[in-house]
């Protein structure tokens, strides 16, 4: 700040000056200043486009022009090595007759189902509990939010070894209330909650944050007044707070479908799509078209049928939690 | 209470009363407290478990029953996991990466932020719809032409000007460190810092002559350093816990991030937990300490953005 100060005295004279000689020549100052007016918004655009250049060039290149390659690469045949064969909607039609990526969508659904709405639930639950002037509010946040920015591998890896059959925690524990261990990741009736659990367990913190926020936000007073005309507890949380915490509501359920829809790297480490393909989801049927098997143009049209799905979601959350305020 | 005496005073009452309430508020609390720390320890175990194991001997693994402390403190788990899988080039190849990342978003997504929200030319609205729209495409939409991309770079690894005949970017760093160097999120999120701030300030430095290039390093940048390091931490955290797009990309050891040799060694020897879970300590504490040091940025910048 103090540096813009002192430096542009130069050009502050030259205004000046030209100010001063408009008592003497006012048919020659306006032609002048439209033209410095245009020349200013020449450079003004030149400019902008000057910075934002590298990063339209960025995201068009890795994001833009992918975007229109998948759809394109979708009506293909294409391996890698050859050329892509034009096959029309060949690749969607096998994705509709392949039962493994039927089951990889069901799959993704109900992991969706369970690590997105339910876990909202209980986050909102815990944020409330957390909103009130607690000695230890601070730390039980922090734990809340900590699997949040741990990389997903490292905590897959640390589930991997509490799920171990024979050596694993969580089987030590059961064992303690009498409940006899499973092999969790390996039958394929536990495998998809193995999973869940882990998702749910990273993903509860955002969604906490996110509600602790917006009920940040909340007017005390309708608290107060609600109290005052002897509402309960339970009445005040479900006719002020879910109400009111809608929007929030909305943008918490957005991000955690896109996100739990991309799951891919706790089934890579956990699972490998395993057993049976219990565990299977979308994003693991594209890795697999894509890169174990090289049918690119089959992977492709996966990924469009996610994308789609993903919009889909993100209209009716839109619609379910829109209410009344429209 | 019911057994007051009539004769006795409302104002007895009420302190009976009174003190009730706050019995009852204290066991309240007291509940309360109980089912958050119940929460917070299920948040921790996992982390605790996964040090305590990474300084257990094979042998205390292994037994029938183990004890939840290490029967002796295998410091020496740490150094042997390094020799066992190169632990330490994954994590300098990850902080390169990483740093890289954060350096690139911070230069050329602020910039674009910057003109985004402050300088009127022509074609902004429907540049910042196009950000927007691309701010929305998922990972899994775009990671096939992605890589094909970079398989066909043109002139670089073998490959001709048509991008055939070589692996192009493949196991190189400019694989590993373009494509993911900037985000729209980033320059979304640059963009909503710097319209925060008042017109006033651009006015008064373009009439002093100063040029748009520094209005944007001189006078604005300066004012959002939070979000700087909110935008920082956020891309630093995205590029350290990324996966699957190194993994893609890169088979050579020597170029494999912490979180892709993670993989590769368990895959290999899956069952030397020790050694296992000192890698992962390994790969967890950079992003444990910053969170802890820098938590007001990480929350701030996880409810402004959500991004995961």
């Amino acid at each position: 700040m103090t540096t813009t100060a002192n430096r542009p005295s130069q050009p502050n004279t030259s205004k000046k000056t030209s100010a001063d000689a408009r008592a003497d020549a006012p048919n020659l100052r306006v032609p002048k200043k439209l033209k410095s007016r245009s020349e200013t918004k020449r450079r003004l655009r030149r400019t902008g486009w000057l910075m934002v250049a590298p990063s339209v060039l960025h995201i068009g290149l890795w994001t833009a022009i992918p975007v229109l390659a998948t759809i394109a690469l979708s009506f293909t045949d294409y391996d890698i090595f050859d050329a892509p064969a034009w096959i029309g909607i060949d690749n969607y039609v096998e994705i509709l007759n392949d039962p493994t990526f039927r089951q990889a969508t069901w799959n993704t659904i109900t992991y969706t189902f369970w690590t997105v709405p339910v876990s909202m639930a209980l986050a909102l639950v815990i944020a409330v509990l957390l909103n009130q002037n607690l000695r230890l509010r601070n730390w039980y946040r922090t734990a809340f939010f900590l699997p949040q920015v741990t990389a997903t591998v490292a905590i897959a890896m640390v589930w991997l070894w509490i799920y171990n059959p024979q050596d694993g925690l969580l089987n030590a524990v059961l064992s303690i209330v009498g409940i006899p261990g499973q092999a969790w990741l390996a039958d394929p009736s536990w495998s998809l909650w193995a999973v869940i659990l882990v998702g749910a367990w990273q993903g509860i913190g955002i969604k906490m944050l996110i509600y602790i926020a917006a009920l940040q936000n909340i007017d005390e007073s309708l608290y107060e007044a609600a109290s005052m005309d002897g509402a309960s507890a339970v009445r005040k949380f479900f006719s002020i707070t879910v109400p009111l915490l809608k929007p929030a509501t909305f943008f918490v359920l957005i991000i955690s479908i896109i996100g739990a829809f991309q799951v891919f790297d706790q089934i890579y480490v956990l699972t490998d799509g395993g057993p049976a393909n219990s565990t299977t989801m979308m994003t693991y049927e594209v890795y697999r078209s894509a890169f174990q098997n090289f049918q690119m143009g089959l992977a492709s049209a996966q990924s469009v049928v996610l994308f789609a799905f993903l919009l889909v979601m993100t209209i009716i959350s839109r619609r379910a939690t829109k209410g009344d305020d429209e | 209470m019911t057994m007051t005496p009539s004769t006795t005073s409302t104002a007895h009452t009420s302190v009976a009363l009174r003190s009730a309430t706050r019995k009852r508020k204290l066991r309240q609390r007291i509940i309360l407290n109980v089912v958050l720390a119940i929460g917070a320890i299920t948040m921790i175990i996992p982390f605790v478990w996964m040090i305590l194991t990474s300084l257990k001997s094979p042998a205390e693994i292994a037994a029938a029953t183990q004890t939840f402390l290490p029967q002796t403190w295998q410091w020496s788990n740490y150094p042997e996991a390094m020799q066992a899988a190169p632990f330490l080039t994954y994590f300098r190849n990850s902080l390169v990466i990483s740093i890289s990342h954060t350096l690139i978003t911070l230069v050329f997504a602020s910039m674009a932020g910057y003109a985004l929200a402050r300088i009127a030319f022509k074609g902004r609205e429907v540049l910042f719809l196009a950000f927007v729209a691309m701010l929305m495409i998922p990972t899994y939409t775009k990671i096939v032409p992605q890589f094909l991309i970079v398989k066909f770079m043109p002139l670089f690894g073998g490959n001709d000007i048509l991008g055939q005949g070589g692996s192009g970017w493949l196991n190189s760093w400019w694989a590993l460190i373009i494509p993911g160097g900037l985000s729209a999120t980033a320059i979304f999120l640059f963009r909503q810092f710097y319209l925060s701030l008042p017109k006033e300030l651009e006015e008064a430095a373009r009439l002093d002559g100063l040029g748009e290039f520094r209005i944007y390093a001189q006078i604005y940048t300066p004012l959002i350093k939070p979000a700087i390091a909110t935008v920082a931490l956020l891309t630093f955290q995205e590029s350290w816990n990324n996966f699957l797009w190194p993994l893609l990309v890169t088979t050579r050891d020597d170029l494999r991030v912490i979180q892709v040799g993670l993989a590769v060694f368990q895959q290999l020897d899956g069952t030397q937990w020790q050694y296992l879970m000192a890698g992962t300590t390994l790969a967890t504490i950079p992003m444990v300490v910053l969170f802890l040091f820098c938590q007001k940025y990480f929350i701030q910048g996880f409810t402004n953005a959500g991004i995961k």
